[in-house]
C-alpha cells in the first residue's frame, strides 16, 4: 500500500517537526493538540473496534442457533407451534443484536471520519505553519502518478452509505444528484467544465476554492495544476461529485442503471467524458463499468473501462449533435 | 408450483435469492409485485391461502413444511478473518499497540463491508419477522398472536403504522371462526395491505388538459356572430358620448404663488398661536387678538393686489400714456418744479412717516376708470392697442394649452372609434346574413345528400329512380346553387 505508506511516512516526519523546535509557536501548539486529539481518537477507535467484535460474536451465537432450528424444521418437515414461537424469539433475539451492531459499527465509522476531517485541519494548520516536508510536497510539483494515486484512494474512501431499513439514500448519494440550491463547499471536489485555450469545452476534475453568493459563481481550481489555472465558472458548469457511494446491496436505485448516459472521469487522466454506463457496481467496493464515447473504435465506444462511484455524474446534456 | 421451492433441499438457493436484489423471478411467482424485497416476501403470504381457496383444508396447529412462507435464510455473519484481515489484526492488538493513522482507509472499507452485511442481515430478519406473524394470524391462533406479542416487544417500527390495520380486520374477521371464509377474507386485507405499497411505483400520469384550454381560448375568435354581439354593438353606439365634461375647462383660480403665501400665513398663525398656548395662558386673549389681526392684515394685503401697486388712481393705460407725454418734455424748464412742490407738501403733511399712499389720496379723481375705458377705446380706434377679444394671457397658459390638445386629441379618438363602431357593426350584420346562407347551405347539402341517398338505393335495387325522387334530387341541387351564388354575390 503505497498511499498507506506516504501518509505513514507524513505522520513520522509530522512528529518530527512537531519535536523541533519551530519558529512558530502558535501552529506548533496547533499542531500538538491536533495530535493529542488523533492520538485519543484512535485509542477510542480501537475499544470501539473491540465492542464492535464482542457484539458480532454474540450475535454470530444466535445465528448458528437460527441456522440449527431451521435446519431441524426442515428435516421434521413440519412447522409445529413450537418451533414457530422459537423461530420468532430468535429472530427478535437476531434483530437486536443486528441493530447492535449496526450501531457501533456506524459509531466507529463515525469515529474514523472525525480523526480523518482532524487529520485534515492539521494538514492546513502545518500549511499555514509552513510547514512542507516530503512526503507531503507543494502541489505544484507533485507528479502525475502521485496524483492519480491520490485520486484513486480518494475515490476508494468515499464513505459507503448504509441507511437504516427504510430510510432512502441522501442527494449526492451515487446516482442521486445534489438538490438544485446546493452550494458546493471549499475543498470539495467538482467536475467543472471549462472553455481550454483551442476553445474546445471540457470537463475538468476541479477542487472549489469559494462561492460568490451575488454573482453565483464558483472559483475553482483545475486539480491538475499542471495548467496553474483558476476559473470562475457559473454554477450551472459545476456538478458536484457523490459525497458517499451507494450501496449496491441495499440501494441500487442509487446506482445509475446500464446504458445510461453519464460523465465519467477517463482513467489516468483529470478529465470527465461521455460515457455509457456498462455494469454498475455490484458490491459496495466495486467500480462502475464504463463504455466511453470515443469515436477511433468502429462501434462509437471504448472497451469497458472500471470508473470509481466517486467520479461518475449525471450527463446532462443530451446527445451530441 | 412453487411451494416446492420452499422445501428442505432449496433452503439455501431461496436465501441467496432475496440476498441479491434481483426480485424478477419473485415476479411472476407472486403475480405482480414491486422489486421491492419486502413485497418480494410478502407475495408468499398470499400463495398458502391460495392453496386452502383451491379446497386444501386449513390445518390449524401443525401445518405442513410446503405451506409455509418462510425462506430460512442463512444468516451467518462475514467471515471477518478472511474479509478483514485489517479489522481482525487489529483485534488481535493490545491498547499499547492502538491503530495507525495508515490504517483508516483500510478499516473503513472494512467496517462499511461489516455494516452493510449487518444491515442487510436486519432487512431480512424484519421481513421474515413479518411473514412469521403474517402467517401466524392468518391461522387465526389468537393464542399464539398473543404469545407472538409478549415474546417480542420490539416489533419493527417501520411496520407500526400498518400493522394496527391487519390486525384490526383480522378481529373483525374472528367472528366467523377458523374456518375457510376468515381466510378469504385475511387475503383480501392482505391485498389491501400490498396496495399501500404500490403506488409508489406506479408514475402517476398528470392529466393534461392544455388542448382543451387552448381551444377554449381559441372559441370566441371563431364561433359564429349571435344577435347578442349585434346588441353590444348597437348599446356601444348608442351610449350618448359621454364627453361634455371632458371639453370643459375650468376656469383660473388663484395663481399659486398668492395660495401658497396664504398657506403659509395661515401655518405660521397656527404655529404662533400653539407657541402662545404653549408658553404662557396669561397671552390667552392674546392669541385671539392676534388671529384678528392677521385676518385683518390679509384682508389688507388683499385689497392691496387688487390696487395698482404703486396707488395711483388712474388706470393703467392713462398712467403710460401720461408716462410718454412727461418724457417728451424732459428738457422742459419746468422740470425742476413739480419735485419741490411734492417734497413740500410730504413735509408740511405728515412727515415721513406716512406711506406714498396716504399721500395720493387726496389726488383720487373720480372718473378714472371711465377715462382709462375711454382711452382704451381710443387708443384701439387708432391702432395703437390689439383688441382684447383674444385674451393675451392665454397664449402664456401651458396648462391651458395641454388641455386643448388633449381634448382635440380625445375627439380624433373619439370621433375614430365610433367610425369603428360603425364599421364593425355593419360587418357584423353582413356576417350574419352570410352565417344564416350558410346555414341554409348546410340545410341544402342534406337535402342534396338525402336525395343522393334515395337515388342510390333505387340503383341498388336496381330501379331507375322514380319520377318524384328526380325532381326531389333536381330540386335540392337547384337550391343549393342559388343559395351558393347568393353568399358569392
Amino acid at each position: 500500500m503505497a498511499e498507506a505508506q506516504s501518509s505513514e511516512e507524513e505522520w513520522d516526519a509530522l512528529c518530527d517537526l512537531s519535536a523541533m523546535s519551530l519558529t512558530i509557536e502558535k501552529a506548533k501548539m496547533a499542531l500538538v493538540s491536533a495530535d493529542t486529539k488523533i492520538s485519543e481518537d484512535l485509542g477510542e477507535l480501537h475499544q470501539l473496534i473491540k465492542q464492535t467484535q464482542e457484539e458480532r460474536s454474540r450475535s454470530e451465537h444466535n445465528l448458528v442457533n437460527i441456522q440449527k432450528t431451521h435446519e431441524r424444521m426442515q428435516t421434521e418437515n413440519k412447522i409445529s407451534p413450537y418451533y414457530r414461537t422459537k423461530l420468532r424469539g430468535l429472530y427478535s433475539t437476531a434483530k437486536a443484536d443486528a441493530e447492535a451492531e449496526c450501531n457501533i459499527l456506524r459509531r466507529s465509522l463515525d469515529k474514523i471520519a472525525e480523526i480523518k476531517s482532524s487529520l485534515e485541519e492539521r494538514r492546513i494548520a502545518a500549511k499555514m505553519a509552513g510547514l512542507y516536508h516530503d512526503s507531503e510536497p507543494p502541489r505544484k510539483t507533485m507528479r502525475r502518478g502521485v496524483l492519480m494515486t491520490l485520486l484513486q484512494q480518494s475515490a476508494m474512501t468515499l464513505p459507503l452509505w448504509i441507511g437504516k431499513p427504510g430510510e432512502k439514500p441522501p442527494p449526492l448519494c451515487g446516482a442521486i444528484p445534489a438538490s438544485s440550491d446546493y452550494v458546493a463547499k471549499p475543498g470539495d471536489k467538482v467536475a467543472a467544465r471549462v472553455k481550454a485555450v483551442d476553445g474546445d469545452e471540457q470537463w475538468i476534475l476541479a477542487e472549489v476554492v469559494s462561492y460568490s453568493h451575488t454573482a453565483n459563481k464558483y472559483e475553482v481550481d483545475d486539480i491538475d495544476e499542471e495548467g496553474k489555472e483558476r476559473h470562475t465558472l457559473s454554477r450551472r458548469r459545476i456538478i458536484p461529485l457523490p459525497q458517499w457511494k451507494a450501496n449496491p446491496e441495499t440501494d441500487p436505485e442509487a446506482l445509475f442503471q446500464k446504458d445510461q448516459l453519464v460523465l465519467a472521469l477517463y482513467p489516468q487522466t483529470t478529465c470527465f467524458y461521455r460515457a455509457l454506463i456498462h455494469t454498475p457496481p455490484q458490491r459496495p467496493q466495486d467500480d462502475y463499468s464504463v463504455l466511453f464515447e470515443d469515436t477511433s473504435y468502429a462501434d462509437g465506444y471504448s472497451p469497458p473501462l472500471n470508473v470509481a462511484q466517486r467520479y461518475v455524474v449525471a450527463c446532462k446534456e443530451p446527445k451530441k449533435k | 408450483m412453487n411451494m416446492l421451492v420452499l422445501s428442505a433441499i432449496p433452503c439455501v438457493r431461496g436465501c441467496r435469492r432475496v440476498q441479491c436484489p434481483d426480485p424478477s423471478d419473485q415476479q411472476d411467482e407472486g403475480g405482480g409485485g414491486s422489486g421491492d424485497a419486502h413485497t418480494g416476501v410478502r407475495i408468499f403470504v398470499n400463495q398458502p391461502l391460495s392453496v386452502h381457496e383451491l379446497g386444501r383444508p386449513p390445518v390449524a396447529i401443525m401445518s405442513e413444511l410446503k405451506d409455509c412462507p418462510l425462506q430460512f435464510h442463512e444468516f451467518k455473519s462475514v467471515d471477518h478473518v478472511k474479509l478483514c484481515p485489517r479489522y481482525t489484526a487489529v483485534l488481535s492488538r493490545s491498547e499499547d499497540d492502538g491503530i495507525g493513522i495508515e490504517e483508516l482507509d483500510t478499516l473503513q472499507l472494512e467496517l462499511e463491508t461489516l455494516l452493510s452485511s449487518a444491515s442487510r442481515r436486519l432487512r431480512v430478519l424484519e421481513a421474515e419477522t413479518q411473514i412469521l406473524t403474517d402467517w401466524q394470524d392468518k391461522k387465526g391462533d389468537r393464542r399464539f398472536l398473543k404469545l407472538g406479542k409478549e415474546l417480542e416487544p420490539g416489533t419493527p417500527v417501520k411496520h407500526k403504522p400498518k400493522k394496527p390495520k391487519v390486525e384490526g380486520k383480522v378481529s373483525h374477521a374472528s367472528g366467523t371462526g377458523p374456518g375457510r371464509p376468515k381466510s378469504r377474507n385475511l387475503q383480501t386485507k392482505i391485498q389491501e395491505y400490498e396496495f399501500t405499497d404500490d403506488p409508489v411505483d406506479v408514475p402517476r400520469v398528470p392529466k393534461n388538459d392544455a388542448p382543451n384550454r387552448f381551444w377554449a381560448s381559441v372559441e370566441p375568435y371563431c364561433s359564429d356572430i349571435t344577435a347578442e354581439d349585434i346588441k353590444v354593438l348597437e348599446d356601444l353606439l348608442k351610449t350618448p358620448e359621454d364627453d361634455a365634461e371632458y371639453y370643459k375647462i375650468p376656469p383660473l383660480g388663484k395663481h399659486y404663488s398668492l395660495r401658497w403665501a396664504q398657506e403659509d400665513l395661515l401655518e405660521e398663525q397656527k404655529d404662533g398661536a400653539r407657541v402662545s398656548m404653549a408658553g404662557d395662558k396669561k397671552k390667552g386673549p392674546l392669541t385671539e387678538l392676534d388671529s384678528k389681526d392677521v385676518d385683518s392684515m390679509l384682508k389688507k394685503s388683499e385689497s392691496q393686489h387688487d390696487q395698482p401697486e404703486d396707488g395711483c388712481p388712474f388706470g393703467h393705460l392713462t398712467q403710460r400714456l401720461l408716462q410718454a407725454l412727461v418724457e417728451e418734455n424732459i428738457i422742459s424748464p419746468i422740470e425742476d418744479s413739480p419735485i419741490p412742490e411734492i417734497s413740500g407738501k410730504e413735509s408740511g403733511t405728515d412727515g415721513a412717516s406716512t406711506s406714498p399712499r396716504s399721500q395720493m389720496k387726496p389726488f383720487s379723481a373720480p372718473h378714472t376708470k371711465s377715462l382709462e375705458v375711454r382711452i382704451k377705446e381710443e387708443l384701439i380706434a387708432q391702432g395703437l392697442l390689439e383688441s382684447e377679444d383674444r385674451p393675451a394671457e392665454d397664449s402664456e397658459d401651458e396648462v391651458l394649452a395641454e388641455i386643448l390638445k388633449t381634448q382635440a386629441e380625445l375627439k380624433a379618438l373619439s370621433a375614430h372609434n365610433r367610425a369603428k363602431k360603425q364599421e364593425l357593426l355593419r360587418l357584423a350584420k353582413e356576417e350574419m346574413h352570410k352565417q344564416e346562407l350558410r346555414h341554409r347551405v348546410r340545410m341544402a347539402d342534406n337535402e342534396v345528400m338525402e336525395a343522393f341517398r334515395k337515388i342510390m338505393a333505387a340503383r341498388q335495387k336496381k330501379r331507375t329512380p322514380t319520377k318524384k325522387e328526380k325532381d326531389q334530387a333536381w330540386k335540392a341541387l337547384k337550391e343549393r346553387e342559388s343559395i351558393l351564388k347568393l353568399l358569392d354575390g
